[in-house]
C-alpha cells in the first residue's frame, strides 16, 4: 500500500445524537506503522469516533479517512484491510467460541488456521465451549483471537483488554509488539495508562468530543513539568523562594514540587546549596498528562506525590 | 431482603433430626413471594379455559341430537393422536375432555418443568443458591420447598378446574376426576423436572431435558390412542404418565386409582432428586456440559448459513407446526363438516357463507397454515433487529460484509422458509383430507397466501429501516391485528370490505371465492415497496444497539 497515506486521518469530526453532541471537532491522525493511543474518559467520544471509522455511524461533519478511503462509502472494501476488536464483545450464545472466531474471521476474508490455533493456545481459550458459558474475559479473548489472527494492515481496538487478567494482558502486549514489528498500524483506545505508555508511539487525548492533546509521547512529556522529591538538611519551605518551583508541598525537611524543562538547571543549582540528602526526579507520566486535562492541577499534585516517591 | 428472611427463619426454627430440612418453611415463603404472580397466572388462565371452552361447545352442539351425531364421527385418528381417545363424545363433559383436557394437562406439565427449573437449577447456575446455602439452611430445604410450591400449583389448578366444572353443572364425580387427573399430570412432571434439574448443570439443559421427556411421553400415549380398538384403551398407554392421567377418564368411567401411580411418580422423582443432591457438588450437574465444534463449517460462515443456523429452532418448530396442523386439519375436515350445524352462527362466522361447508372449512384450515408461515416470517426478520440490538451486528459489519447483503440473508430465509411451509402445510391438509381435496389443490390454495406472508416480511423490514427500536413489537402487533381480523372478523361482524383490506383477508380463499390475481398483485407490490424503503433506510442510517 502507498506509505504516504495515513492509516487514519480525522479532522474536525462532528456527530450529534439528538440534542447531545458526541463529537465536536475531533482530530485524530494515525500514521502507518504506528501504534497510536486513544485516551479519554467514559462518554468522551472514543467509541463514537471508532464507529464512524467503521462506517457503522454516519459522520455529522468534518472529514474522516481510513487507509485513504471513505469509511462510509468504501466500508466493505476497507474492512478487508482492517480488524476490529470491540470493548464489549457480544457473541451468539448457542455457538461455540471457535465458531464465532471462524465466522468473524471469514467475514474479513479468511482464516489463517495456524495463527488462529497459536493464538488460542497463547490466550488459553477453549474454543469448544458455547459462548453462553464464557466469562467477560473469555468473550474478549474470542474477539482478540479473531482480530489478531488476521493480517490486517490496521487494527482498531476499543478497550480490548477489559476483563483480561494481568497474565493475559501481558500476552496482548506481546501480540501488539509483534504487529508493530511487522509494520502494521494500531489504534488502541484504552483506559489503562500503563498499557498505552508501554505500547504506543503517539497519544491522542480527547475530552467532550474534542482533541485536547496529541503527539508523540516523548514530545508531550517535554512540554510538561518534571516531578521532583527532595529531602534537605533544613526546613524545605526555603524552596518557595526559588524561581521555577511550582506546586510545592512541604513536610518538614521533605518537599515535592514540579519544575518546567527550562528552569530545571537553575532549580537544581539552588537545591545544591541546601545539601540535599536525596533527590528523585520523574518525568510526567501519561496519567499526569491525562489528569492535568481532566482533574485540574490540584488533584494532579495530590494524586502523584505519594505514588511517585514510592515508584522511583 | 428475601435472603434476610430466609436466614432469620432458619435460625428461629428448631433443626429437624438430620438438619437437612432446616429452613423449609422460610424457603417456601421465599419461593412463593418470588413467584406468586406466575403461580396465579398459570392457575387462573388454565382453569378459565373450562368455562370458555364449555360455553363454545354448548353453542356448537346445542342439542343432544347434535352431540350424538358428533359421537358417531369424533373418533378420527387425528383426534385420537392429538387430544386422546374420545370415549364419551355424546355428552358435554366428554366433549369438554376432547377439546381441552390434553391442552390443560400438557400446559400444567410445562408449568411444572419451567417453574422447578426457574427456582432450582437457574438459581444455582446464577449463584443465588450458593448464597442462600451459606446461611443456616438445610441442604434439602430449598429444593424440597421448590418441589412443594410447584406441586401446590398443580393441586390448586386442579381444584379450580373441578370447581368450575361443578359450576357448569357437570356431573360431580366427573368434575372431581377432571381436576384430579390434570393435577396428577402436573405433579408427575414436578417429579420428572426435579430429577432433570439435578442432572443438568444449566437451566437451559434442565428445561430441554424436561420438555424432551414430556414430548416422548406425549408421543407414547399418541401411539397408544391410535392403536386403541374403539374406546378400549391400548396397553401401550400405561408406558406414559400422561396415559395414566388420561385413563382416569373424567365423565367416563371416573377411575381414581391411576392417580396413585401419578403421585408415586411425583414422590419418587423428588426423592431421587434429593438423593442426587446429597451426592453431587454445588453448581455441578451429573450430565457433562455439552461441547460444540471448535471450527465453523464453510456453510456457517456464509451470511445465509449463519441466519439458517440462528433461525434453526424457529424454522423447525414452525415447520413442524405446519405439518402437524396440516395432517390434523385434513383429518378432521370431513368430521367437522358433518358435526357442525351449517346454520349456526358459530359455523357461519368461521366458514363464511359458502354453500359448500366442506370447502369453507378447508379454506379456514389453509388460512391457518398461512398464519403460521406469516409468524415465521415476522420472527425471522425481527431476528435481524435482535442481532443489531444485542451488539452482534457491529462485529459482522466490521468485516467485509455490506448491510444490504446481511439483511438480505434474513429476507431470503424468511421468504423461502415461509413458501415451503405454505406448500407443505397445504399439501398435507389435502392429502389427509380423505379425498375432500387433493394435495396439490390445497398446496396451491396455501401458496396463494405467499404475497400476504411477504407483506408480513415487508412490514418488519420497513420498520427495521425507519423505527429500529420499535420494530419488533410493532411488527408483531401488526401481525396480531391482521390475524385477529382474518380469523374472527366475521364473528365481530366486520364488513367484508374491511376484512379484505387486511393482508390475510385480501387473499381470495381459493376453495370458496372466485379466484382473482389482482389482490395478490397489490399485496406483492406493497410488500416489495416496503422492503425496498426499509433496505434503503437501513443502508443509510446509524447502527443503533439497544
Amino acid at each position: 500500500m502507498s506509505t504516504n497515506v495515513a492509516a487514519i486521518e480525522v479532522l474536525g469530526l462532528r456527530k450529534q445524537f439528538g440534542q447531545t453532541t458526541a463529537l465536536d471537532g475531533l482530530d485524530l491522525v494515525v500514521e502507518q506503522g504506528i501504534v497510536a493511543g486513544f485516551l479519554g474518559p467514559n462518554g468522551s467520544g472514543k467509541s463514537t469516533t471508532i464507529r464512524i471509522l467503521l462506517g457503522l455511524l454516519r459522520s455529522g461533519g468534518g472529514t474522516a479517512r481510513l487507509l485513504g478511503g471513505d469509511p462510509w462509502r468504501d466500508a466493505v472494501d476497507l474492512h478487508r484491510r482492517i480488524a476490529y476488536v470491540p470493548g464489549d464483545v457480544s457473541l451468539w450464545p448457542n455457538l461455540t467460541g471457535g465458531q464465532a472466531i471462524d465466522i468473524l474471521s471469514r467475514l474479513r476474508g479468511g482464516v489463517d488456521t495456524a495463527k488462529r490455533d497459536a493464538l488460542l493456545a497463547r490466550f488459553d481459550l477453549d474454543p469448544t465451549k458455547k459462548a453462553r458459558s464464557y466469562s467477560k474475559g473469555n468473550r474478549q479473548k474470542v474477539a482478540l483471537v479473531a482480530g489478531l489472527a488476521s493480517d490486517a494492515e490496521l487494527l482498531i481496538l476499543d478497550e480490548p483488554t477489559s476483563g483480561l487478567d494481568p497474565l493475559m494482558e501481558e500476552v496482548f502486549t506481546e501480540c501488539i509488539r509483534e504487529v508493530k514489528a511487522q509494520g502494521r498500524s494500531v489504534l488502541l483506545s484504552s483506559h489503562i495508562f500503563a498499557e498505552v505508555e508501554k505500547l504506543c508511539d503517539t497519544v491522542t487525548i480527547i475530552r467532550d468530543g474534542k482533541t485536547v492533546e496529541a503527539g508523540r509521547l516523548e514530545e508531550l512529556r517535554h512540554l510538561h513539568r518534571t516531578m521532583v522529591s527532595v529531602v534537605l538538611d533544613r526546613d524545605a519551605s526555603v524552596l518557595a523562594a526559588v524561581t521555577g518551583v511550582n506546586d510545592l508541598v512541604t513536610d518538614g525537611n521533605k518537599a515535592t514540587f514540579t519544575v518546567g524543562e527550562a528552569e530545571l538547571g537553575g532549580v537544581l543549582a539552588a537545591i545544591a546549596a541546601y545539601s540535599p540528602h536525596s533527590l528523585i526526579s520523574s518525568p510526567p507520566s501519561l496519567e499526569d498528562l491525562f489528569l492535568r486535562h481532566y482533574g485540574g492541577v490540584g488533584k494532579f499534585a495530590e494524586t502523584t506525590v505519594g505514588q511517585k516517591a514510592g515508584a522511583r | 431482603m428475601s435472603i434476610a428472611t430466609a436466614h432469620t427463619h432458619a435460625v428461629a426454627l428448631p433443626a429437624s433430626r438430620s438438619g437437612t430440612l432446616t429452613g423449609f418453611w422460610a424457603s417456601v415463603r421465599f419461593i412463593v413471594r418470588r413467584n406468586w404472580i406466575r403461580l396465579i397466572v398459570w392457575a387462573v388462565v388454565l382453569a378459565a379455559m373450562i368455562p370458555v371452552v364449555y360455553n363454545s361447545q354448548q353453542e356448537a352442539f346445542p342439542t343432544q341430537a347434535a352431540r350424538d351425531a358428533y359421537a358417531q364421527v369424533a373418533n378420527t385418528p387425528a383426534v385420537a393422536a392429538m387430544t386422546g381417545l374420545p370415549y364419551a363424545a355424546g355428552s358435554l363433559g366428554g366433549i369438554l375432555v376432547i377439546k381441552i383436557w390434553m391442552t390443560l394437562a400438557i400446559a400444567l406439565a410445562f408449568a411444572s418443568i419451567f417453574l422447578v427449573t426457574r427456582n432450582g437449577r437457574a438459581d444455582e447456575e446464577a449463584g443465588r443458591t450458593e448464597m442462600l446455602r451459606s446461611s443456616a439452611l438445610g441442604r434439602h430445604a430449598f429444593s424440597l420447598a421448590n418441589y412443594a410450591v410447584v406441586g401446590g400449583l398443580s393441586v390448586v389448578a386442579g381444584a379450580l378446574i373441578s370447581l368450575l366444572c361443578l359450576a357448569e353443572k357437570l356431573p360431580t364425580a366427573g368434575s372431581l376426576v377432571m381436576g384430579a387427573s390434570i393435577a396428577g399430570a402436573g405433579l408427575a412432571f414436578v417429579g420428572v423436572s426435579a430429577i432433570c434439574g439435578q442432572l443438568s448443570a444449566t437451566s437451559r439443559g434442565a428445561n430441554t431435558l424436561g420438555v424432551a421427556i414430556l414430548a416422548v411421553f406425549y408421543f407414547i400415549r399418541a401411539a397408544a390412542d391410535l392403536q386403541a380398538k374403539g374406546a378400549q384403551v391400548s396397553a401401550i398407554s400405561w408406558f406414559s404418565p400422561i396415559g395414566w392421567a388420561q385413563n382416569m377418564r373424567p365423565f367416563g368411567q371416573d377411575t381414581w386409582w391411576p392417580l396413585l401411580a401419578l403421585l408415586a411418580l411425583a414422590i419418587a422423582g423428588c426423592a431421587v432428586a434429593l438423593r442426587i443432591e446429597t451426592h453431587r457438588d454445588m453448581g455441578m450437574g451429573i450430565l457433562p456440559e455439552r461441547r460444540g465444534s471448535a471450527r465453523a463449517s464453510e456453510f456457517l460462515t456464509h451470511p445465509v448459513g449463519l441466519v439458517l443456523r440462528l433461525q434453526r429452532a424457529p424454522l423447525i418448530s414452525w415447520m413442524l407446526g405446519a405439518v402437524v396442523a396440516g395432517l390434523f386439519f385434513g383429518g378432521v375436515a370431513q368430521a367437522m363438516t358433518t358435526a357442525l350445524e351449517p346454520s349456526s352462527a358459530f359455523a357461519k362466522a368461521f366458514a363464511g357463507d359458502s354453500s359448500n361447508m366442506l370447502d369453507g372449512i378447508l379454506g379456514i384450515f389453509v388460512l391457518f397454515t398461512a398464519l403460521l408461515a406469516g409468524a415465521f416470517a415476522v420472527q425471522c426478520v425481527t431476528g435481524a433487529r435482535t442481532e443489531e440490538a444485542e451488539g452482534r451486528l457491529e462485529s459482522q459489519l466490521a468485516g467485509a460484509l455490506s448491510r444490504s447483503r446481511w439483511l438480505w440473508a434474513h429476507v431470503l430465509v424468511a421468504a423461502v422458509g415461509s413458501a415451503l411451509m405454505l406448500l407443505l402445510g397445504g399439501y398435507l391438509t389435502g392429502v389427509a383430507s380423505n379425498g375432500a381435496a387433493t394435495g396439490s389443490q390445497l398446496a396451491g390454495a396455501a401458496f396463494a397466501y405467499w404475497p400476504a406472508v411477504l407483506l408480513m416480511l415487508g412490514v418488519p423490514l420497513f420498520l427495521q429501516g425507519f423505527l429500529p427500536r420499535l420494530s419488533t413489537s410493532l411488527a408483531w402487533a401488526i401481525y396480531g391485528i391482521s390475524v385477529v381480523i382474518a380469523m374472527f372478523g366475521g364473528l365481530f361482524s366486520l364488513s367484508e370490505s374491511v376484512i379484505s383490506a387486511t393482508p390475510f383477508g385480501a387473499v381470495p380463499r381459493l376453495m370458496t371465492e372466485n379466484f382473482t390475481v389482482l389482490p395478490l398483485l397489490v399485496l406483492s407490490v406493497i410488500a416489495v415497496a416496503l422492503a425496498v424503503l426499509g433496505f434503503w433506510r437501513f443502508s443509510n442510517r446509524d447502527i443503533t444497539p439497544a
